[in-house]
């Protein structure tokens, strides 16, 4: 293909956008949406995080040498290096660094919002109308990690990703180390073990049924389990001996990994159970959680390579034939330049049409993608087959081949088109006060907007942060989190280090031998 | 309110609604408006225009505030001159008194001259009390009232409409008191004679209302006790809501209205609580009627449920009006979900109810699918439906999804079902097979069929992937080989790679053929193929075809 023009992106639009939905309440409309508060405000922290990278390179996570490394091939391999588009787009995004409107004085106020909706049986609540007075938890046993009241359970899968990715998002500029401080990883984990079902599945709460015990909430759903893979790796070591404290029995990674290899449908898709249908969604959650269960502690972004993907996902090529099949040429419905097809899908939604248009026939479309006529190309992703276009799936469809293709750059993937894509989320998803909306024509919303802006991070936009396609923030935020957990394993290490030595002081001056159970308990005599 | 003799009550009520406050104007301070001497009769309605509560109010003080000792020094009536201070001091009462009260009377007992000169002395006198009576300074506040009027710039005819409001609250409030009482009696239950009859209730709630009405009309919305639904409504009165409260610095606050929040608040109260109750039901009803997305007020509906014992069919009547009107809702589906898991027990060893479950939830999901044919949470449900229920091989189950695919033949949710139902069918499968992968327990016969079905409908459609998908999955799981369909395939490519000849009916096709070629090591086809896909046919997956080319 020649080098076609690439549409500007206007990132202080974007940013603006960000602003307006920091500093003041969202619309009446997100009402929705008030019980996953947690995740609405991480598409509002992630993407304002997306928009503006430190370009300063002496602040803390930047100046790790794997950082340094992937900068140096993030700006060799970066689209700008194509001189037709740095002449595009340069007029918008420049180096210039824009100003994050998150003061580091807030950071460390709205951290304590995040740590606010911490529950003593641990996880967080993914809003704040389910965060009860401290009182109400007072019936709560936390040794067993039992407890006797429904009030204790308000803890939420995807609140406590959120919360967690929230606080590395938040984290002090001068301490990314302490982003985690106050997170009671112990009794997270515990927590989201007793998620697990029998077929291996997660769901996102637990409460207790009248006469019925503990129920599992939330139904058979990809994400859940791509969530519980996360939260893991963000709390978890490997290395931790059993006996030691801190230490917390794994989840089940093989029925687990079990459940999501039978979650392939018969298409190559994955869906949120066996019996399901494909869902470009479910698909990126299958990969990346079976990516995150062998994701070393410590990763260079971008360059680890999951060898458990091709053992755990019973069609490895047919993933990808249906990942690459996601994508079509968009048409739009009020300029049809060819004939359509009279049975192809287009319905209309809040007053505008929403649509996968296909040609009457191959012929045309193949007329329409003419070499001459490609520079001009808007590639749009489907969530299902014959699905309609959504900007979401850019970014599930584009992170997934990412993920599949073990490289978290998106542009230099065989089986996505980047520029078609790209001018695709900008000349018809963009909207004209910033963010992204879900159709073409459509108002802006967090969720899409987060995404949108994820997925051009994933394409190395310049100016937007590199992000991760595992967890769909900056690379660098993955950075902080592999800190702050290695900070969390410090303190019980000091701590019991230093119980020892006070044990030991006691029985010296004692004079007496080392109790039975001090020996049983922590091995020595 | 008028004089008619009332007038030591009306300047104690007056008082007790007022509160101390400088809200006052300078305007309403005014001294005496200008005398008016006319035909009147001692009626509200007779005072001038503009007489206002403030007005009224300054005069009763001057009344009812006699110059004290200091102020008129005893000596100064006694020495030379007394008897006109004395006069003077007496004169403006009588002619105030009479002015308020008695305006006819003056007029009797004195001629208009003598009036005339009367007020000239006491205007015009330096010690005339009038002039330096000891004035309240400022005037004192009546209150203000709900549109932040304050109540001394009221007219009189205001304020006595204003008053009888208050009354009529009082009132209320007394009968509301008498309720609180009989119904906290009922509950302790020493006296079984006390009752609180439904009727009473009813009453109760419409009293409430009309209070709250009375209530934001005197004093709008602050300093209100009760303002929300649920505080108004008695069966609540026992539940203290757990109000939430935002710090300084939040994320992502939602402008919702104060009925979702004073419900959230209940709701939050009873879960603390952990009440289950009949108006636990009602309270999760309504959260849901304002936002139906909130999984744990659905989680709280079914523990309700399920505490109270309640039946599960009358749900299902409930939940299928409401999830006819929120079609994109997915909590429904996973309280459907649960429902079901729980009725399931009731008529496991029943057949005949077992079929009548699953024909009413066969006209339910038909019914919600016309509205929304890829719902993938209604498809999700009926997939589990087919599997609890065992309906794989039901016929009715397979024309069902037949009808469907006849009306849209891209229409993949429906593509998908039918695949589970044929090829998940525990009777056909062997446990544990991914669906990719072949199963030897499917019988080939089925695989025949599928086979012709997906031909049949690619015909109609042949650029239609949700066809070629079945087809491949199929020959998959039937274990064929992709060659067995390669004459099909074929006849959608005409003339491959011979210039203008060359026509594709399907680029699906296009693909398929490729890969047969490749499995029968013939590369040389299969990478015309792919090159035509990438060069013309399929371009905008290039990087594809190319990949493909590589690996093979």
């Amino acid at each position: 293909m020649n080098q076609p023009t690439l549409p500007p992106f206007d990132i202080e639009r974007q940013l603006k956008y960000w602003k307006m939905c920091l500093d003041r309440p969202l619309p009446h409309h997100y009402l929705s949406n008030e019980a996953n508060r947690m995740a609405l405000a991480w598409f509002i922290i992630n993407s304002i995080t997306i928009l503006t990278p430190d370009l300063d390179e002496s602040v803390g996570a930047r100046t790790e040498s794997s950082r340094s490394d992937s900068s140096v091939v993030a700006r060799t391999e970066s689209p700008t290096s194509d001189s037709s588009v740095v002449a595009q787009t340069e007029s918008s995004t420049t180096s210039k660094q824009l100003i994050s409107p998150i003061s580091p004085e807030d950071k460390p106020k709205l951290r304590q919002w995040v740590l606010s909706h911490q529950q003593p049986g641990g996880g967080f609540a993914s809003t704040s109308s389910l965060v009860f007075p401290l009182h109400a938890h007072e019936q709560w046993a936390a040794e067993t990690g039992t407890e006797t009241t429904e009030r204790s359970g308000m803890a939420n899968a995807p609140g406590t990703l959120f919360a967690l990715q929230l606080l590395a998002l938040l984290a002090d500029d001068d301490d990314p180390a302490g982003a985690f401080n106050g997170v009671d990883r112990v009794q997270t984990l515990r927590w989201l073990k007793r998620l697990q079902r029998e077929d291996g599945s997660f769901g996102e709460v637990l409460r207790q049924l009248p006469g019925q015990g503990w129920f599992i909430g939330g139904g058979y759903d990809m994400r859940y389990c791509y969530i519980a893979a996360a939260i893991r790796w963000m709390l978890r070591d490997e290395e931790l001996p059993a006996d030691q404290p801190g230490y917390v029995e794994d989840i089940d990674t093989k029925r687990l990994m079990m459940y999501i290899s039978m979650c392939q449908s018969y298409s190559g898709g994955f869906a949120g159970s066996s019996r399901d249908e494909a869902h470009a969604g479910y698909a990126y959650c299958a990969l990346a959680a079976i990516r995150l269960l062998d994701r070393p502690l410590e990763t260079l972004p971008g360059y680890y390579h999951s060898e458990l993907i091709y053992k755990i996902i019973p069609d490895m090529s047919r993933l990808n034939r249906w990942l690459a099949w996601r994508q079509f040429v968009y048409l739009d419905p009020n300029t049809p330049s060819v004939e359509l097809d009279p049975s192809s899908s287009a319905s209309v939604e809040d007053g505008d049409i929403v649509n996968f248009l296909l040609p009457k026939s191959p012929a045309d479309l193949s007329l329409l993608t003419a070499e001459d006529k490609s520079a001009s190309l808007l590639v749009a992703s489907n969530g299902r087959t014959n699905k309609v276009a959504d900007t979401c799936y850019t970014w599930w469809v584009g992170a997934a081949l990412a993920n599949a293709n073990q490289s978290a750059f998106l542009h230099k993937n065989p089986l996505f088109d980047w520029r078609a894509s790209r001018r695709f989320l900008l000349e018809k998803m963009a909207h004209p006060i910033g963010g992204f909306s879900k159709y073409p024509g459509g108002p802006p919303d967090v969720y899409h907007s987060c995404f949108g802006l994820a997925a051009l991070g994933l394409m190395l936009e310049p100016g937007l942060e590199h992000v991760d396609p595992d967890f769909a923030v900056p690379l660098n935020t993955v950075k902080v989190i592999e800190k702050a957990r290695a900070k969390l394993f410090e303190q019980p290490k000091r701590a019991s280090a230093l119980a020892l030595d006070l044990q030991k002081m006691g029985v010296e001056m004692g004079g007496s031998s080392t109790p039975k159970w001090m020996q049983t308990l922590y091995g020595f005599t | 309110m008028p004089p008619k003799g009332k007038k030591a009550k009306n300047g104690k009520s007056a008082d007790s609604s007022s509160t101390p406050g400088e809200a006052s104007t300078a305007a309403s301070l005014e001294p005496f408006p200008p005398a008016e001497p006319g035909p009147s009769t001692s009626t509200a309605e007779n005072k001038p225009k503009g007489w206002t509560v403030f007005v009224q109010s300054q005069i009763f003080f001057d009344i009812t505030q006699p110059p004290t000792p200091t102020w008129i020094d005893r000596s100064v009536l006694e020495g030379k001159g007394g008897a006109e201070a004395a006069a003077l001091w007496l004169a403006p009462r009588l002619a105030v008194t009479h002015r308020l009260f008695y305006p006819n009377e003056l007029g009797k007992v004195l001629g208009p001259k003598s009036q005339e000169e009367i007020w000239k002395a006491v205007n015009n006198s330096p010690t005339f009390p009038l002039r330096v009576i000891k004035r309240r300074q400022k005037a004192q506040s009546f209150g203000i009232d709900s549109r932040g009027r304050e109540v001394g710039t009221y007219t009189l005819p205001e304020f006595e409409a204003r008053e009888e409001r208050r009354i009529k609250l009082s009132c209320l409030l007394l009968l509301s008191n008498r309720f609180s009482e009989l119904r906290d009696r009922e509950r302790r239950g020493f006296d079984k004679s006390v009752v609180v009859t439904e009727q009473e209730y009813l009453e109760e709630k419409a009293r409430r209302k009309e209070m709250a009405q009375l209530q934001k009309k005197l004093y709008g919305t602050q300093g209100m006790a009760k303002e929300g639904k649920l505080a108004l409504d008695p069966e609540w009165d026992d539940v203290t809501p757990i109000k939430l409260e935002e710090p300084e610095k939040a994320l992502a606050a939602i402008a919702y209205t104060a009925d979702y929040a004073e419900a959230m608040s209940y709701l939050r109260a009873v879960m603390h609580a952990k009440e289950y109750s009949p108006r636990c039901l009602k309270l999760t009803e309504y959260i849901i009627e304002m936002n139906p997305a909130h999984y744990t007020v659905w989680l709280y509906r079914a523990a309700n449920i399920f505490a109270l014992k309640l039946s599960i069919p009358d749900e299902f009547v409930w939940l299928n009006a409401v999830a006819l009107e929120n079609l994109k809702n997915y909590q429904i589906w996973h309280h459907r979900h649960l429902l079901v898991e729980n009725y399931w027990p009731v008529i496991a060893s029943d057949p005949r109810a077992i079929a009548k479950f699953a024909e009413d939830e066969r006209d339910f999901l038909t019914k919600i699918l016309a509205e929304d044919t890829k719902n993938y949470h209604v498809w999700s449900y009926r997939s589990y439906l087919v599997g609890k229920l065992n309906l794989y091989s039901d016929p009715e189950e397979l024309q069902s999804i037949e009808d469907m695919i006849d009306a849209d033949v891209r229409n993949n949710s429906a593509w998908s079902h039918r695949f589970f139902l044929v090829f998940l069918d525990p009777k056909n499968s062997s446990p544990g097979v991914p669906a990719t992968q072949p199963d030897s327990k499917v019988p080939g016969h089925l695989v025949d069929r599928e086979i012709a079905y997906a031909k049949e409908k690619i015909e109609l459609a042949p650029q239609n992937q949700s066809g070629w998908h079945y087809l491949r999955g199929v020959l998959a799981k039937g274990a064929r080989p992709l060659t067995s369909v390669e004459e099909f395939a074929a006849s959608f490519v005409v003339g491959l790679g011979e210039g203008e000849n060359e026509d594709v009916r399907s680029t699906h096709a296009l693909e398929l053929l490729a890969e047969s070629y490749i499995g029968k090591e013939e590369p040389e086809k299969a990478d015309l193929c792919f090159s035509r896909l990438a060069e013309k046919w399929d371009r905008i997956r290039e990087g594809y075809w190319e990949w493909l080319r590589q690996q093979s």
